[in-house]
């Protein structure tokens, strides 16, 4: 058949090419985030991020997480907001708090097919509430596991991102997320992705500016 | 893309003097490589970061047929397709077949310069689906048909009028505005539109990880990811040195990858794909095709010195160190890639004969080599390359060298080794060379010599060399 | 030690044999007795360059034959140096034991401004200059053999000098060899950039370690510039040197 032919030459070809050894590796120091304490981890999280135009908030609960996100939705005059199904999302029971607020609360559960949850997602929802997996210090970086309860579009089609963390996913470097998403190959996420600040770009003559294609803006509601 | 890199002389001389391209090109280098010093001060060691990702892509192509084995296993496991095509050919052919099979009428392209390499664009285009490229320089390039000025920001250099006038002619652009962020956010609700219905889209791949058969991309604008998840079919193409072995390489790298590009620590978002969506999820692909394109590289990969270019992961931190590149721009190396990456690239993609230029227009001042993270050493590949053309080299292409040249070199082999020659052969041209000499002072010489002069003097050649002077010195003793 | 062998490039045999002459006064002032083979020919570099790669390995064998002896070799250039270094082993990648000779002699040449402060450990050579110069920082000295302290201990240690600060010291003048006259489009541009940051340094004095550049750089200043100097630093400290009561 056509398609193993074109698989079996390109691969012969490698195959038959004079070997080379691999080099060793050498060695490399340790990150200094990998030696912090969670407090110094939370800052250093908060101070890149917020490098990036992030917003970090610190609160201790899921009762004041729901204050501050009451505090968000007012000063962003959220009207319709998209939000996902997580285990924190969960923990915050949000129709209740937007049948308070007068704020409609969407989740994709909502939706019988993609395209009606693709027409709320880009042209109702003011906002997307998130969970996170974690939360990276070394470059105030959000990890996030895509599954059914966690869809894409929600992180990144609304103009503001809202992500709800507890402090307990916060880690210091890449590595240790990716050891736990990675480490059993027969249940890999269909998507990870890692979120550092609003999207943006530079592409106009170097000019850079925040909110591209994705999200304007990202706030983080650190809980602990 | 159609190569023009035969067009190097007459390029250099146009852009040399566009006030538009060397107004940009004497502060967007300058600022990229200060942010990216900044960047790379947040390694505890740099050299060693930098030694570290060289290793890794080292390992990556000495194991290549193995780990794209590996890759595609895990790949298939995780219920991605794979194709495998052999030229640019076999691969348009083959995405021009998913987006017919699927009646799609437009697809979104994230950035991949290797569909550039192959023009799927215009295959496409050609087809009757329209094909929109997303990242936004990528966005203004295409609208203006324009060649990439730079291999990350392909029309960074574009002035914002013009940017305005192609957005109200093409992007809707309704209120006119020369601020590039208002412009930008009209590419975006215009582009918007695209994600929302898109029912195909195709990316590039920075990374493809042979342990767990993931794909990965990197990118501040958000254009991947929606390409990645609003349509039913997400179609991602990469050339075959693209696969890297471990995930914690690929992290590695990609810390590396962001640093040396724009100084970020990362960029805003990393997307790792290990197949297509799982059933109950709402958003993601159905359908996941990774195509896996050769085009001549398993051809470079025969010759172990030239697999050194297969390295490379793109982040152009050689063309913005360069001073070459600096006083030309990317339009000049006349195909998608430019700076040193693109010199040592093309001529093996594209054949000696038709990239002459490419490998010798650069002082070898190993700037390009210091600063590369995939650990390429351009210099010694450019002299590689001229000696390809010296013994015309059939699988190189090789062209033979001009035959005065050739005589030259072989006078001057044959008199190097005898000294009483050389000497005598100095004696013989001093006349020659001082003909136009004013006390002592050359300020011009006809011949192959001649452009030296244009604006530069040159000593007359000393009444008596060193090797001359010598006795003297000899008795100073 | 104290017994060097001397390697003069050919841009300085024929167009800056001064900076021989330098070289060799100067060594001799702090004790080292200097001599020069004059069966030396040249590195080799240019057709190297040019890919003619048999060719620089006749170049070589000739440089191997009348330097093999050597237990120093020193000279007032980093790209000939470098050729000598790092191509001559290449070269010879298929021939052991011409490769074995090339790693040889490459294990004991230096570039000028390295041997005297590496290998003499010497900085002060006795010099005085009131003024300020700047450093260009040539390719292959900074690159290529990672010198770029040596010159500037050296300089700083000449009485009454202010070293000032260069724009963009360490990017390319734009010499390269073939590729000034090739494409001497793009290299006028890039001497012309050395030359603008030259002029806002504030510096009386361009010194550098390169001939090469010495002859691109000082070219175009001659050309547009007279009035600017530029030297090398062998014949600054050199000429420079306090004379002995």
């Amino acid at each position: 058949m056509e398609q193993s032919s074109a698989r079996e030459e390109i691969l012969q070809k490698l195959k038959q090419a004079p070997a080379e050894p691999v080099g060793p590796r050498p060695v490399l120091p340790p990150l200094a985030e990998l030696s912090m304490t969670q407090e110094e981890l939370v800052k250093r999280f908060t101070e890149r991020l917020v490098e990036e135009t992030g917003v970090v908030y610190r609160v201790k609960s899921y009762e004041e997480a729901i204050e501050k996100l009451t505090e968000i939705a007012q000063a962003e005059n959220l009207k319709k907001v998209m939000v996902s199904t997580d285990e924190v999302i969960g923990q915050l029971n949000l129709p209740a708090w937007g049948t308070k607020q007068g704020i409609k609360i969407m989740t994709p559960l909502d939706f019988v097919d993609r395209d009606s949850y693709k027409d709320a997602v880009f042209l109702e929802a003011d906002a997307g509430i998130t969970g996170a997996d974690f939360a990276v210090a070394e470059s105030g970086t959000l990890g996030i596991r895509h599954r059914k309860d966690q869809a894409r579009l929600i992180s990144l089609a609304p103009i503001l991102h809202i992500a709800v963390v507890p402090i307990e996913r916060l880690v210091p470097t890449y590595e240790k997320a990716i050891d736990q998403v990675f480490a059993n190959k027969n249940s890999l996420p269909s998507q990870f992705v890692f979120i550092t600040g609003p999207s943006m770009t530079g592409d106009i003559q170097g000019v850079l500016f925040k909110g591209m294609h994705g999200p304007r803006k990202l706030m983080v509601i650190l809980i602990g | 893309m159609e190569p023009r890199t035969e067009k190097f002389k007459e390029l250099v001389a146009r852009e040399l003097h566009n006030p538009l391209s060397q107004k940009f090109l004497k502060v967007m280098p300058p600022i990229q490589n200060m942010k990216r010093s900044i960047g790379l001060s947040t390694f505890p060691d740099i050299e060693a970061a930098q030694a570290y990702g060289a290793a890794i892509r080292q390992e990556a192509i000495a194991r290549l047929p193995e780990l794209l084995e590996h890759f595609e296993k895990n790949a298939l496991a995780n219920g991605a397709q794979v194709f495998w095509a052999r030229d640019a050919q076999e691969a348009n052919e083959y995405i021009l077949k998913l987006a017919k099979e699927r009646g799609v009428k437009y697809v979104t392209k994230g950035k991949s310069m290797v569909t550039e390499e192959t023009g799927l664009n215009e295959v496409l285009s050609q087809n009757g689906i329209e094909p929109w490229e997303t990242d936004l320089g990528e966005f203004i390039a295409q609208q203006l048909n324009l060649p990439p000025f730079h291999i990350v920001g392909p029309a960074i250099n574009v002035p914002v009028e013009e940017v305005r006038d192609i957005f109200m002619a093409k992007a809707n652009l309704k209120e006119p505005t020369l601020d590039p962020v208002e412009l930008g956010y009209a590419a975006r609700l215009f582009l918007r539109d695209k994600f929302h219905h898109v029912q195909m889209g195709i990316t590039g791949v920075n990374m493809a990880v042979a342990e767990t058969g993931t794909i990965i991309n990197v990118e501040n604008e958000g254009n991947i990811r929606y390409t990645k998840a609003s349509p039913r079919t997400q179609v991602s193409v990469m050339s075959i040195e693209k696969v890297v072995p471990t995930m914690k390489d690929a992290l590695h790298l990609i810390r590396l990858l962001c640093r040396n590009c724009t100084g970020q620590k990362l960029s805003a978002y990393v997307s790792m794909d290990s197949g297509p969506k799982k059933k109950d999820e709402i958003d993601g692909p159905e359908e996941l095709f990774i195509v896996i394109v050769d085009n001549g590289r398993t051809k470079i990969y025969q010759d172990l010195k030239a697999r050194q270019v297969l390295r490379c992961i793109r982040c152009a931190a050689c063309l913005n160190i360069c001073p070459v590149y600096g006083q030309i721009g990317g339009y000049a190396y006349g195909w998608a890639y430019s700076g040193p990456m693109g010199q040592v690239l093309n001529p093996l993609l594209l054949g000696l004969e038709k990239t002459q230029d490419l490998y010798r227009a650069t002082t070898l001042c190993a700037a390009c080599k210091s600063v590369c993270p995939a650990g390429i050493d351009h210099p010694s590949l450019f002299l590689y390359y001229r000696h390809k053309d010296v013994t015309v080299d059939p699988y190189f292409g090789g062209k033979a060298r001009p035959a005065q040249e050739i005589r030259f070199f072989k006078a001057w082999a044959w008199a190097i080794k005898r000294p009483w020659l050389w000497n005598l052969g100095i004696k013989m041209a001093r006349p020659f060379i001082n003909k136009n000499a004013r006390e002592g002072i050359i300020r011009q010489i006809k011949g192959s010599f001649a452009d030296w002069f244009r604006q530069r003097d040159l000593p007359a050649m000393a009444e008596n060399t060193f090797h001359e002077r010598w006795k003297n010195l000899k008795k100073e003793a | 030690m104290n017994k060097v062998s001397l390697f003069i490039p050919c841009t300085v045999d024929l167009f800056l044999p001064h900076i021989g002459e330098a070289t060799v006064r100067l060594l001799r002032s702090l004790g080292v007795s200097v001599f020069y083979h004059e069966e030396q020919t040249c590195c080799g570099q240019p057709a190297m360059n040019a890919g003619y790669q048999k060719e620089a390995q006749k170049a070589a064998q000739h440089f191997l034959e009348v330097f093999g002896e050597d237990e120093i070799i020193v000279s007032p250039s980093g790209s000939c140096v470098c050729m000598v270094k790092y191509h001559y082993p290449e070269l010879f990648e298929n021939d052991p034991e011409w490769r074995r000779r090339a790693e040889e002699v490459a294990s004991r040449i230096y570039e000028f401004s390295q041997f005297l402060v590496d290998v003499l450990h010497v900085e002060d050579v006795g010099a005085s200059f009131s003024g300020k110069v700047a450093y260009h920082e040539s390719c292959h000295i900074l690159r290529g053999l990672k010198v770029s302290v040596q010159p500037k201990k050296l300089i700083q240690a000449v009485k009454g000098v202010e070293l000032v600060p260069l724009n963009a010291a360490d990017t390319c003048c734009g010499f390269g060899g073939e590729f000034a006259y090739h494409y001497a489009d793009i290299s006028e541009s890039m001497v012309k950039n050395k030359v603008e940051n030259y002029l806002a340094s504030g510096a009386d004095l361009l010194l550098l370690g390169e001939p090469g550049c010495l002859l691109n750089i000082g070219g175009y200043l001659s050309r547009n510039h007279p009035q600017k100097k530029i030297m090398h630093l062998a014949s600054f400290l050199a000429d420079y040197r306090r004379e002995k009561a």
